[in-house]
């Protein structure tokens, strides 16, 4: 299972091989065979509610063990974790600090990136990686407003942003474009794509709205009864294929 | 067959009766109990009614320098009530320094369970002994006054509140704790970056809680000699002056619940929402039953 990437010839940031995941050995959620997704790529993960999307991407993202099988992420293989600071992940709740600043929140993701973890105050290149990622998210003007008084556009712009600040080889978005108008979608999305395509990053997102999952992948793999399929059918693999 | 409710009910009474059986077994003669009621009408009025205010005037010793109106602050009772706020000031601070390491190390969401454990049985050993035996062996190990108070509450406070703090955090949100991990943030950031801004009003509520626990508390280690106005207390109940006794309680009685309504009030500045309605004074004071809305 590859994608149509003119990286395909450069080592991939994730491969995975006869991966199980899921919190039941014997009632396992879903099984990947092979994929491998190359610098440059993006890849829109979808599938109905409850089929093991959301998990698939925390074993991805190292949070979740998975049962059977092995998985390289950004040249680390399980159990040994990704560097720090290659690997961005937006939760589906985006996991920011309901009472923290736009700044700190931000910030959590340049330090990861371009701090020691050994130095309390972040690097010059925290900061300005940090101020360059909210204005391109449009939240200059939110700076220092507490997360809890943002709309939720707004907080999932927050999230972007935190994980663009932190410059990562791999970005994991669990449905990073809900509740974003027309206007501020096509902006965010212009960034993150913007950001894989020019640093050679790869972007996997999972994403319910199919039409929108094959505007912006190179590839989509959809979850169906337990396995990962790379597309459903012939008419959806030429639809998906860029 | 037995309905929900039924079912409550059923259980409600067994454990009405097992009670009762335990207390049963533990009263030797129920006849003891029919002058008791009359005993404490008598005691209230020979000994403890009227209150002795004098405790509000002036210590003879030494002179009080202090203008009339305000002459009380020369007092045993004021003298006595503010060193034991200061006490439990002083210990909910220190309290506080010490347990939230600890309790970011009790946290089984952020520490393996070797670690948890450890920091947990460190925080249980603090709270196993009451503040009062806290006190009385640090009278012994550095003598009398409100040092051994402080010590002795500091160690209870780190461990009361250090659980209260662990629980919070292990009570917050996974989503932020995953971003953070999946970054590969070091547990110092994830600590100071996350975990404390994150659980921030349930800490903070929580050392003003303690702090209204420590003031109750720190009216008791003063009748061991630990400082505070236990300490006049005890000294008065010797003497069987049981009306200076009574004007204290009153006096701890007041102070306690205006540090109650005051905490409660400090407190609902940290909830969750912005837009919860702030306690009014009144509403702090007076029961739900007695409230317009």
């Amino acid at each position: 299972m590859t994608g149509n990437n003119e990286n395909q010839n450069s080592k991939p940031i994730v491969s995975l091989s006869g991966l199980t995941i899921g919190f039941d050995s014997k009632n396992p959620l879903v099984q990947v065979p092979d994929l491998k997704i190359y610098p440059g790529e993006i890849v829109a993960i979808t599938g109905a509610s409850g089929v093991g999307k959301t998990t698939l991407l925390r074993t991805i993202a190292g949070l979740v063990s998975p049962i059977t099988g092995t998985l390289e992420v950004c040249n680390s293989i399980l159990p040994k974790l990704p560097p720090r600071g290659s690997v961005g992940y937006i939760p589906q709740r985006l996991g920011l600090v309901r009472h923290a600043s736009v700044k700190h929140n931000v910030m959590m993701g340049a330090r990861a990136g371009h701090t020691n973890p050994h130095t309390i105050t972040p690097s010059a290149e925290s900061l300005s990686r940090t101020e360059d990622a909210i204005e391109r998210m449009g939240l200059t003007d939110k700076i220092d407003e507490p997360i809890r008084r943002l709309s939720g556009g707004q907080q999932r712009r927050v999230a972007t942003a935190r994980s663009l600040a932190q410059s990562p080889r791999l970005i994991m978005a669990d449905e990073f474009l809900s509740e974003l108008d027309e206007e501020t979608l096509n902006s965010v999305l212009f960034e993150v794509t913007e950001y894989v395509r020019s640093t050679q990053a790869a972007l996997i997102v999972v994403e319910h709205d199919v039409s929108r999952a094959k505007s912006m992948a190179d590839r989509m793999l959809v979850i169906d009864d337990g396995r990962v399929n790379p597309f459903l059918s012939e008419t959806t693999a030429l639809e998906v294929n860029l | 067959m037995i309905t929900g409710f039924g079912k409550n009910s059923f259980a409600l009474l067994a454990l009405f009766i097992s009670g009762f059986v335990v207390l049963n077994g533990m009263i030797d003669d129920w006849g003891r109990l029919s002058g008791s009621f009359q005993n404490l009408i008598d005691f209230f009025h020979q000994s403890l009614w009227p209150p002795d205010w004098t405790v509000l005037e002036a210590q003879a010793y030494p002179v009080c320098t202090t203008p009339e109106p305000f002459s009380f602050t020369c007092s045993t009772a004021w003298i006595g009530m503010i060193e034991t706020i200061k006490i439990a000031f002083v210990s909910t601070i220190l309290g506080m320094i010490i347990s939230l390491p600890i309790a970011l190390l009790a946290a089984r969401n952020l520490n393996s369970p070797r670690i948890s454990y450890l920091a947990r049985f460190i925080l249980a050993a603090g709270r196993s002994l009451p503040s009062l035996i806290w006190a009385i062996f640090f009278v012994i190990l550095i003598g009398l006054g409100p040092l051994s108070g402080i010590f002795a509450m500091t160690i209870y406070t780190v461990g009361y509140l250090g659980k209260l703090q662990y629980e919070a955090i292990e009570g917050m949100d996974k989503a932020p704790l995953d971003a953070a991990n999946s970054m590969g943030l070091s547990k110092f950031e994830k600590s100071l970056g996350v975990v404390i801004p994150e659980s921030a009003n349930h800490l903070i509520s929580q050392a003003i809680f303690m702090f209204e626990y420590n003031v109750r508390h720190g009216t008791v280690i003063g009748i061991v000699g630990a400082g505070g106005i236990g300490y006049y207390i005890n000294l008065y109940l010797k003497f069987l002056q049981y009306d200076k006794v009574m004007a204290y309680l009153i006096i701890i009685f007041i102070t306690v619940l205006l540090i109650d309504f005051l905490s409660i009030y400090a407190r609902s500045f940290f909830n969750e929402e912005d837009n919860v309605n702030r306690p009014s004074w009144w509403g702090v004071i007076l029961p739900d039953i007695l409230r317009w809305q």
